[in-house]
């Protein structure tokens, strides 16, 4: 319970500092570009069957880029303002924080599914009906709960890797292509869908898609449990490479270059 | 009183990344600290003093020796520490300088597993009590330097440690501020609760503490009741005078019976090499128109200066 407790404050601290400083949801200003050029080579191709794709992939790349963004500089900035040796110090292990503030971010980010859907009905003058919502909904915490999950230990790896600029660049487009977040895995290669399957993106984006268009994956919740799964590894592996972070830096005194 | 804070034959060595250079920042420290004790730390730059603290706090890990608080050890049992310490680093950074002040310490009371109602309860006690009851709604960025410090006090106290290790805590605190924090730790001693605390201000050590403790080089150069401090100058005391001619300065220096003459602010001071010597001073200096002086007790900075020398007194 008390460790909820410590979740639930991190959450509450993300949601303050991002309402007294929005600069994370900056996103928010350019996912609506993406679905007009997405949205526009759908229609100008003629290929309404599409619309659903071009609607949720600058949603996932949105939830995508948003937690990418917290992710590098969440630990880094807590160490330039003097927190880190606090957080050690501190009952609830950093990588619980770690997690608690990027779920906010990433919860933050499923507006942008709102937003690329309103730039089509609005727009375009689409009609993208959601089949199943309640599927819909399911999948869209499943999501965002394998986003934070994942962007927890990519904040260990950035960190780690002390390379953070290189790594947060290379992890956008191979993931938006291996993630079938607009062209489904099943149209990629053959030989690209072991490395796909490894991708929570892949299984939650033909789920998003499925629960739009009607055509669901069969049995549906084994691609929810396939991406809370991945999510939910991901977490492990970062609670893990965090904690093994703090406990390295106590031995070699590097807690406030950690 | 049983110690609450025991270390013995402390070391760290911090090594660079190469292993190639090594740099000693504790040499064996052996010391315990008593339950309901006020212990000061003194020490210049570099001394060790922080590397102390945060291997105290379970922040840094001993390279060797052990260091145990309420009989449970930094390393092994880190959790267990953490529960009944908090810790006060110097400076104004550790905050979330965007949101409020109770925003900040209702995040550091669920970090010290404290449940809602019971964090806000104390979050709300703690905000009065070090005098940010009004500013409780404002964000920490438009806090002066004092008022960051005091925020640090009360999340240092979120939890209710039994033990307090405070880094320069009236760094940046006026005056006023400053004594505010006196009649606090004393209220805290009152409560039970031990201290452990770092300062470069000798008056505020030797009004606070119970004990003090000097450490230079990674080694402690005292450790002894405040009252007692002044027998580290064996039985030399001290007069102090007020004089602006140089060649006569030179000439209280060059007496036999006079080990050093020091500026201080208002004059200078003159250690004498025998508590019989104060009389015989203050007649030399009479008996050359020097009226304004007095005999004196040497204090805490006195000590400082003579074991840890002339190098910067920050702490």
């Amino acid at each position: 319970m008390s460790a909820l407790n410590a979740l639930a404050a991190a959450f509450r601290l993300q949601v303050a500092l991002t309402r007294r400083s929005p600069g994370h949801l900056m996103i928010l200003l350019t996912t609506p570009l993406f679905s007009v050029i997405f949205l526009s080579l759908v229609t100008h191709g003629q290929r309404p069957g599409l619309l659903v794709n071009a609607v949720l992939a600058p949603g996932l790349i949105g939830v995508w880029l948003m937690s990418l963004d917290l992710a590098a500089s969440i630990i880094e900035e807590d160490r330039l303002g003097g927190r880190t040796e606090l957080l050690v110090a501190s009952l609830t292990p950093m990588s619980l924080v770690v997690f608690g503030r990027i779920s906010v971010i990433a919860l933050a980010g499923a507006l942008t599914f709102v937003e690329s859907w309103l730039v089509a009905v609005v727009g375009f003058g689409a009609d993208i009906p959601i089949d199943r919502p309640l599927v819909f909904v399911l999948a869209v915490l499943a999501t965002c709960f394998a986003m934070a999950g994942t962007a927890t230990l990519l904040a260990a790896i950035f960190i780690v890797s002390r390379a953070r600029h290189v790594f947060q660049n290379a992890l956008t487009y191979p993931f938006y292509i291996l993630g079938g977040v607009l062209v489904p895995v099943a149209l990629l290669p053959g030989w690209l869908e072991p490395l796909s399957r490894v991708v929570f993106l892949s299984w939650s984006a033909d789920l998003l898609r499925g629960s739009m268009s009607g055509d669901l994956p069969d049995p549906w919740p084994a691609w929810i449990a396939a991406t809370v799964g991945l999510g939910a590894a991901a977490l492990a592996g970062g609670v893990l490479l965090i904690n093994r972070m703090v406990d390295r830096s106590r031995e070699t005194a590097s807690v406030t270059n950690a | 009183m049983p110690a609450v804070v025991e270390v013995r034959d402390l070391v760290r060595v911090y090594r660079s990344k190469r292993k190639a250079e090594e740099k000693v920042a504790l040499r064996g420290v052996t010391l315990t600290v008593d339950d309901g004790e006020i212990l000061g730390l003194l020490g210049p730059n570099g001394a060790g003093k922080t590397t102390l603290v945060k291997i105290l706090s379970t922040v840094l890990l001993p390279t060797s020796g052990t260091a145990k608080i309420l009989d449970k050890d930094v390393a092994a049992a880190p959790r267990a520490v953490r529960e009944n310490v908090g810790v006060v680093f110097g400076g104004e950074r550790g905050l979330y300088p965007r949101i409020s002040a109770r925003q900040n310490l209702d995040f550091w009371a669920a970090l010290y597993r404290l449940d809602r109602r019971t964090a806000r309860r104390r979050c709300a006690e703690l905000l009065d009590r070090v005098g940010l009851g009004d500013r409780a709604d404002d964000a920490v960025e438009t806090f002066s330097r004092g008022m960051k410090q005091r925020l640090h006090l009360a999340r240092g106290l979120i939890h209710g440690p039994r033990i307090l290790f405070f880094d320069e805590p009236t760094t940046g605190m006026d005056p006023v501020a400053a004594r505010e924090f006196r009649t606090l730790v004393h209220e805290l001693r009152k409560e039970g609760r031990t201290v452990f605390l770092t300062t470069h201000d000798m008056a505020e050590a030797e009004a606070l503490c119970d004990r003090v403790t000097l450490i230079d080089h990674g080694s402690l150069v005292l450790d002894e009741p405040t009252e007692h401090i002044g027998r580290y100058l064996d039985t030399r005391e001290c007069v102090d005078f007020s004089c602006d001619d140089r060649a006569l300065l030179d000439e209280v220096a060059a007496l036999p019976f006079v080990e050093v003459v020091e500026a201080r602010a208002g004059g200078h001071r003159a250690l004498v090499r025998d508590p019989a010597a104060v009389a015989q001073l203050l007649v030399w200096l009479i008996g050359r128109g020097v009226l304004s002086a007095r005999r004196s007790e040497p204090s805490l900075e006195d000590i400082y200066l003579r074991l840890v020398g002339t190098r910067a007194m920050s702490v």
